[in-house]
């Protein structure tokens, strides 16, 4: 089945066009990475899926259902923004965040049960934070902050999750531990994954399939082509060169393995 | 003490004050949240005008005040997410515009001595039998109300988009909690009275975030708070002689003034 299918999509903010033209078809249970510059409308593309945007032009189908509709049902979707710093002194505990997670499963007028409990303990024991549930999420390290957040986007068991800049935050050896575990997460779960990223190097050996976004694609498709100069001269502009770490052609060499 | 509160008057009046406090010490928590405190002060302020208005028609001021208050309230949030205008520009404008009635409209009616000090700055010996049954029917129901809610009141507070997501009225919810604002804000209006009643809706809350580590521990010291310093007020003020508002509003600075330093030396 198809999870997200997108036709020439146009979004304005203020008046000035964000998305130009954007088509893109996603199967059930793939990852998504949509890399491109800061600006270039990987937030906008984001939170249009989601609903919280209405486009001006073209459609958005999710699941076969327009995205106001899956929006009120609060079931489909897992979502992590972009970090906003919270107030270290805001009132709210780990598990408490987490539980957030469920609200949108149990609907009005409920309250959490045991079986919210239990979810909402289990991802927070995937993400190997357990033992920090009863800690204030204020006092949290930005990374910690981060796998409490993802356990919340989890905890609905949302058939999509999407991730806006997940590395935010995340030291540069915590983000092959993170990609690993969403790889992992999607596999276990059959989850469709939407992450928007600046790190083109890092998250092409972890995705199924790649969008260059500047205002429009400028690229779709397996991550290996991404990497291609013209691809990132077109979405960056001229003077990018793309350095092989020795990382990076680590991961060149596992992509070409698989 | 104990023969303070031992008269009948007085009796009624801490009936009325423990609930309405208790409402403001629960409503305290998400002002001081969402930082709200200046809507606080700018639809307390508002009030006056409602209250204005049944002194001119010989209505019930608590009556035109709740109307009024609830209309300010909604007035203030459409205009600021319509127009051009900043939410902090708009309050000032709606408060400040809503006083120049009232001082119109008290003016015209001409007995303005008399009862209009006990709403401005609160007097027990003024509520009427009716408006004490009236003061506890609607603040029990606006607690009931905000606890239905309570979930998706938080988790709008803790970030609008994730609650979006969640499948939260965000906006529904927003407007419930802005009547919910302007009702508690009459309803305690004979008790503490307009001019102080702001910071009832703000130093409970604020004294229960020095210490708290969840939202329940934060309701709790808020209402804790708020009622302490309501009963400690009601006392001050018959012993001495002064506005019960006065007397609670101090006894609730105090006991923040103390909590900041016992969270300062931590």
């Amino acid at each position: 089945m198809k999870a997200i299918e997108i036709n020439n999509l146009t979004v304005k903010l203020n008046g000035r066009e964000a998305l130009n033209k954007i088509s893109l078809t996603l199967d059930e249970g793939k990852f998504l990475g949509i890399v491109g510059p800061n600006g270039g409308g990987k937030t906008t593309l984001l939170r249009t899926v989601l609903g919280l945007i209405k486009p001006a032009s073209g459609s958005i189908l999710i699941f076969g259902k327009r995205p106001e509709e899956v929006l009120k049902s609060g079931r489909v979707f897992g979502y992590l923004p972009q970090i906003s710093k919270i107030s270290p002194d805001f009132p709210v505990r780990v598990i408490d965040v987490v539980m957030m997670g469920r609200y949108g499963r149990m609907g009005m007028f409920k309250w959490p049960g045991e079986k919210d409990r239990t979810k909402a303990l289990e991802y927070l024991s995937m993400m190997g934070i357990e033992d920090l549930r009863n800690m204030p999420f204020g006092e949290l390290s930005g990374g910690q902050q981060q796998r409490a957040s993802i356990a919340r986007a989890l905890a609905g068991e949302p058939g999509i999750l999407i991730l806006d800049e997940p590395n935010t935050g995340i030291d540069v050896i915590g983000q092959e531990d993170f990609y690993h575990l969403l790889k992992g997460l999607q596999r276990r779960f059959n989850i469709t994954i939407l992450m928007a990223s600046h790190d083109i190097g890092a998250i092409t050996a972890y995705v199924d399939e790649i969008a260059c976004l500047n205002n429009t694609f400028h690229y779709q498709g397996s991550p290996v082509g991404a990497l291609d100069e013209t691809v990132l001269t077109d979405l960056y502009g001229k003077n990018v060169d793309l350095l092989m770490h020795t990382d990076v052609c680590e991961k060149c060499e596992r992509l070409r393995r698989t | 003490m104990f023969e303070t509160f031992s008269a009948p008057f007085m009796q009624k009046a801490l009936f009325v004050g423990i609930t309405v406090s208790l409402l403001a010490g629960l409503i305290s928590v998400f002002v001081v949240l969402r930082k709200m405190s200046f809507i606080g002060a700018g639809i307390s302020h508002a009030a006056f005008g409602g209250v204005a208005i049944g002194f001119f028609t010989g209505l019930n001021p608590v009556v035109t005040a709740v109307f009024y208050s609830v209309a300010v309230a909604l007035g203030i949030e459409f205009v600021s997410r319509k127009g051009k205008v900043s939410e902090d520009a708009s309050i000032g404008i709606f408060f400040s515009s809503s006083m120049a009635l009232g001082v119109v409209l008290i003016s015209l009616s001409g007995n303005y001595t008399v009862d209009l000090f006990g709403y401005l700055f609160g007097n027990i010996l003024a509520i009427t039998e009716g408006e004490i049954m009236l003061s506890v029917l609607v603040a029990v129901l606006v607690i009931g109300i905000i606890l239905l809610f309570l979930k998706e009141i938080f988790i709008t507070t803790y970030n609008e988009e994730i609650a979006r997501v969640s499948g939260i009225p965000v906006r529904a919810i927003n407007t419930l909690f802005l009547v919910a604002l302007a009702v508690s804000i009459v309803v305690s209006m004979k008790i503490i009275g307009i001019i102080l009643i702001s910071a009832l809706l703000v130093i409970p809350g604020a004294t229960a975030q020095l210490f708290a580590k969840n939202l329940y521990f934060m309701i709790a010291t808020s209402c804790g708070v708020a009622v302490f310093s309501t009963i400690a007020g009601l006392f001050l003020s018959y012993e001495f002689d002064i506005a019960p508002g006065g007397g609670i509003v101090l006894t609730a600075t105090a006991i923040f003034l103390i909590g900041l330093f016992f969270k300062r030396r931590k």
